[in-house]
């Protein structure tokens, strides 16, 4: 048996370690484990990077709560862990009678919720907005904003590690049981972890671990959404995000949004597909993107095309009402110490935060928590070469000559970026990890340029063999081996 | 009488040559844009020779590989028994085009060269 | 700020011989900017034979090709610098580029493109199925084992006959790896046919024409593709698939010329060729900027791109010496059968090269070159195929007015 744990959190999403981060301002040993080998690797790094406002979701849910505070406190959050974020506002846009009564009903909704600066705007005004958004008339609503998933989910996970937490990648949890003293013992891949305290943030599996903690034994009805991610020249004529009108059963079609870095998603398509998770992409739903995304951007093309990927959310049915289940953030007296989030979906990127701060009080609600005086909220990120103007690039080089040599010529990803992100406070060495972390093989050629020298990097700061290289999970091998 | 098509390979003309054969005899050629095509389709015929490349392991240089080619095609059934000789090769930087890495390999009379300066 | 007069982007087989070409008209202010350690480019990995055929009448291997260019450049004493990115370009051009003596920043006089071009991924095709690692561009492939000394796996399924894809089939066979098939959409090759018979055929690894990969599947590393038959849309044909396991796919499915900086500086694009709108000159729409080779149209024979740049070379030394070449109002117009055409516009004034290719198989084939009833030139194809680029010369004694010049191809 090995270290004794305060709290464990289980699984490395956004919301995980944002408990894990919110935690770490006390006095507590905290660890983290995350089945895959780096963070964000579920339904955290498969959305569409919103800042979401609160419009969405009806007043007096837990999600609704959540999204409006996380969504009010972003610029200070941002400016502490180093997120690049933009409140560029959203449109949703409608045409005709039909839509148009759709359209107010949401509108009312916004008023309701509160939802800061909301307005109905016609033809002229979106254009205005954006010349190529077209629309007979839209909700504009100022608040909400992009961001990009990974960055976030990292800086919260690397704020979390300097401020005392540890993260344990490739750890599946597979069983939890408890002793007399009340202490959890938590079996996974990688060993025995004992702790007094167990937060479930599995994400898709928090259904499994809400039944392993004792909890409600969850059936998920899954949503699998699938995007395309367009061309950054494709980036300079959209300035926010446009959904369409919801349909008639409240949900929205395919829409379109920037990203922070510069490119177009489209998507997501919408789903359900139960208790599978699947994350392949199919002709017909890239069919649907193409039809769909065309209506609401008529710059899509396929010239722009860069990648396809696919989101899988974890919805659970409210038995009685059928409905959609809100947010869950559970303890119960016969399994006290365990704090248990099931059914974190949309909007659990904006929403992290402040979920992370509603389990901290689930925790003081029972113990007495010691302030950590060494806690510092402010991490720096990777200092990105591309972002810099001449004179900032000028400095950079001088600084460490590893900027002067460009690795990945599509994001202009210097080799100093590439170094940094290997040797990362989480200690992940996977290909995407380095992606993530520097955005290096995420542009147009798709690593055609770059790959060769991350994985060559990977041999030398790490000293791996071309065999142990790995593109994201175990058994994603690269290589066979040598040639000669 | 047989006839075969061939698709020259002699040049990046690529010219598909038909042909009329008894035995090792060609009787009729068409499709050749040069003289060189007869000469490729009878050597078909008779024993189809290859060139090949590769690379060999090289210390000292800034990659871990040096590419090296064959000067003279070789039978085409005796590919594989050359490329066993090339992957024993080990270089030392530095080295030049040009430079004999096998000399006569595998007695076929062709020998295996360096084809990169290196180191 | 340094000035030079002419600054070359790109030190591959067209920025090499347009350096040396340049030198050897009297240019004197040259400066190569190349982003790799060495010279040579793509060829650095080409390290099959079949270069320098029509260049220097003997084939050589890539490096061999290419060293012989190095080796002018050296001896010219032309000035290069390695492992510098270009990552900005102006239209007044002003080069910036990324060096790790710091940011360095030139005025030219001016520009020569020769970025040479890119591979089309699999995210750009939109293959669907899951994403696990195994799925390698042709020319990535090539680079892992050719340079780095990296096998990319064992069990290989070839997607598209583009002749990377042909010269990896043959060379991965040669390393040790099993071939199982190559795939390709269309219903004749893309490669060269000189490939699919020494690189495919001596190997005995079957070629299916009008087939496409229309799913990948391996949670984690690649475990297999399904392939279906495809119709005249271009569409599986339900009832036609077909599950084949591998742990590799290699995609050879196209190259896209690398024009990022070229639009940054304000060229136009044609949209057949994915390169600059160019004159008989070589120079794009921006005075002064000029392009040649891959980064202006995807070629199958560096021989021609060492031409091509050459005869660039004189266009530019023309405008150093005069600050402008002649105008080229002259457009050239093509008919259905032909995908792209260079150059775009001429003057009329001089002779000049005209580049083109088909846009499917059509055998024997009359190319006419046209200004309304006069005929401007005339010449026979044998066999016209999209893989083999079409090139002959035009006098500029037939060409009589300003009037556009249409080109057409018809079969014999």
């Amino acid at each position: 048996m090995g270290t004794q744990y305060d709290i464990v959190v289980i699984g490395g999403g956004v919301v995980g370690s944002a408990v894990a981060r919110e935690l770490s301002r006390y006095q507590l040993k905290i660890c983290v484990l995350e089945k895959e080998l780096d963070v964000c690797n579920g339904v955290s790094g498969r959305n569409t990077g919103l800042l979401h406002s609160g419009i969405l979701h009806e007043k007096n849910l837990l999600r609704t709560e959540c999204c409006m505070e996380g969504n009010a406190e972003f610029e200070q959050v941002a400016s502490e862990l180093d997120v690049p974020f933009k409140r560029c506002g959203k449109l949703i846009v409608g045409f005709g009678e039909e839509e148009k009564k759709r359209l107010e009903g949401l509108y009312q909704r916004g008023l309701e919720n509160e939802i800061p600066g909301i307005k109905m705007i016609d033809h002229d005004e979106i254009k205005s907005l954006d010349p190529n958004i077209d629309g007979d008339f839209a909700i504009y609503v100022p608040s909400a904003g992009i961001l990009c998933p990974f960055t976030y989910t990292i800086a919260l996970a690397e704020n979390a590690v300097e401020n005392g937490a540890e993260y344990y990648f490739d750890h599946e949890v597979t069983g939890v049981e408890k002793d007399e003293e009340g202490l959890f013992h938590i079996s996974t891949n990688g060993g025995e972890f004992v702790t007094r305290w167990v937060v479930n943030c599995a994400g898709l599996y928090a259904f499994r671990i809400s039944e392993m903690l004792g909890f409600e034994a969850y059936v998920p009805n899954r949503i699998k959404g699938e995007y395309e991610i367009l061309d950054k020249k494709a980036g300079n004529f959209l300035s926010m995000p446009v959904y369409p009108t919801p349909n008639e059963s409240g949900a929205f079609d395919v829409h379109v949004t920037p990203t922070i870095d510069g490119n177009v998603l489209v998507g997501p398509t919408i789903e359900t597909i139960g208790t599978k998770i699947d994350y392949a992409v199919t002709q017909k739903m890239i069919d649907v993107l193409v039809e769909q995304g065309s209506r609401m951007f008529s710059r899509m093309n396929r010239d722009y095309y860069i990648r396809n990927y696919v989101g899988v959310f974890p919805t659970i049915e409210d038995p009685e009402t059928h409905k959609e289940m809100d947010f869950q953030i559970q303890t119960k007296e016969s399994a006290p110490h365990a704090v248990n989030l099931v059914c974190i979906n949309s909007p659990g990127l904006t929403s992290a935060l402040p979920l992370a701060r509603r389990v901290v009080e689930k925790v003081k609600a029972q113990e007495e928590l010691t302030a950590n005086e060494k806690f510092n909220p402010i991490r720096k990120g990777i200092v990105k070469f591309a972002d810099q103007d001449e004179e900032g690039k000028q400095r950079l080089i001088e600084q460490d000559p590893d900027y002067g040599e460009i690795y990945c010529r599509c994001e202009c990803v210097t080799r100093a970026e590439v170094k940094q992100a290997l040797h990362n406070v989480l200690g992940v060495s996977t290909i995407s990890g380095v992606k993530y972390r520097t955005r290096a093989s995420m542009g147009r050629c798709q690593g055609g340029y770059c790959e060769t020298r991350l994985t060559q990097m990977v041999q030398e700061e790490l000293g791996k063999q071309k065999e142990e290289i790995l593109l994201n999970k175990n058994g994603a091998y690269m290589f066979t081996g040598e040639v000669k | 009488m047989n006839s075969r098509t061939f698709v020259c390979i002699v040049c990046p003309n690529g010219c598909t040559i038909e042909t009329q054969y008894e035995g090792d005899k060609i009787l009729s050629v068409t499709g050749n844009k040069c003289k060189k095509g007869i000469e490729y389709v009878r050597q078909e015929l008779i024993d189809p020779r290859r060139t090949i490349s590769s690379t060999v392991r090289i210390e000292g240089a800034e990659l871990p590989l040096c590419s090296v080619r064959l000067t003279n095609v070789i039978p085409k059934k005796d590919i594989f028994r050359v490329m066993e000789e090339i992957n024993k090769i080990k270089l030392t930087a530095p080295v030049s085009i040009g430079q004999v890495v096998i000399k006569n390999v595998c007695g076929l009379d062709s020998d295996v060269i360096v084809t990169k300066n290196m180191g | 700020m340094q000035k030079r007069d002419v600054v070359i982007i790109g030190g591959g087989p067209a920025g090499l011989a347009a350096a040396a070409e340049l030198k050897k008209r009297g240019v004197d202010d040259i400066l190569i900017i190349e982003r790799e350690k060495q010279l040579g480019g793509i060829l650095r990995q080409c390290i099959h034979d079949g270069f320098g055929l029509t260049r220097f009448g003997q084939t050589l291997s890539g490096p061999e090709y290419s060293q012989r260019f190095i080796d002018q450049v050296k001896e010219m004493q032309i000035e290069v610098l390695t492992n510098a990115t270009v990552i900005d370009l102006t239209d007044d051009k002003i080069v910036t580029a990324d060096t790790r003596d710091g940011l360095l920043q030139v005025q030219a006089r001016a520009i020569i493109l020769t970025m040479g071009c890119r591979e089309r991924t699999r995210g750009a095709l939109a293959i669907p199925g899951q994403r696990p690692s195994g799925i390698y561009n042709a020319g990535v492939a090539q680079s892992y084992m050719n340079l780095y000394n990296t096998m990319v796996g064992k069990e290989i399924i070839i997607m598209g006959s583009g002749d990377i894809g042909l010269i990896m089939a043959r060379r991965m066979t040669l390393e040790g790896a099993h071939v199982k098939a190559v795939f390709e959409v269309l219903p004749y090759p893309s490669g060269l046919p000189r490939n699919i018979e020494q690189c495919l055929n001596d190997y005995n690894i079957p070629l299916y024409l009008s087939h496409s990969v229309i799913n990948i599947k391996g949670d984690t590393r690649i475990e297999g593709v399904t392939v279906a038959e495809v119709g005249p849309d271009m569409k599986p044909i339900p009832g036609t698939e077909k599950d084949f396991t591998c742990d590799t796919l290699v995609l050879s499915v196209g190259l896209i010329p690398e024009n990022e900086l070229s639009l940054a500086a304000g060229v136009t694009l044609d949209g057949r060729t994915k390169g600059a709108f160019v004159d008989e000159n070589f120079q794009t729409d921006v005075p002064g900027v000029f392009a040649a080779g891959n980064v202006l149209h995807v070629h199958d024979l560096v021989d021609f791109v060492s031409l091509e740049a050459e005869a660039l070379a004189a266009g530019v030394n023309e405008y150093l010496n005069s600050d402008e070449v002649a105008p080229c109002d002259i457009e050239i117009e093509t008919d259905r059968n032909i995908g792209h055409i260079i150059p775009q516009k001429v003057s009329g004034e001089k002779n000049f090269r005209m580049s083109m290719r088909v846009r499917k198989p059509m055998g024997r084939c009359k190319i006419i070159v046209s200004q309304g009833d006069n005929t401007v030139k005339s010449t026979i194809v044998p066999n016209a195929i999209p893989a083999e680029m079409i090139q002959f010369d035009v006098a500029a004694d037939k060409i009589m007015s300003n009037e556009k010049i249409e080109v057409s191809v018809y079969e014999q």
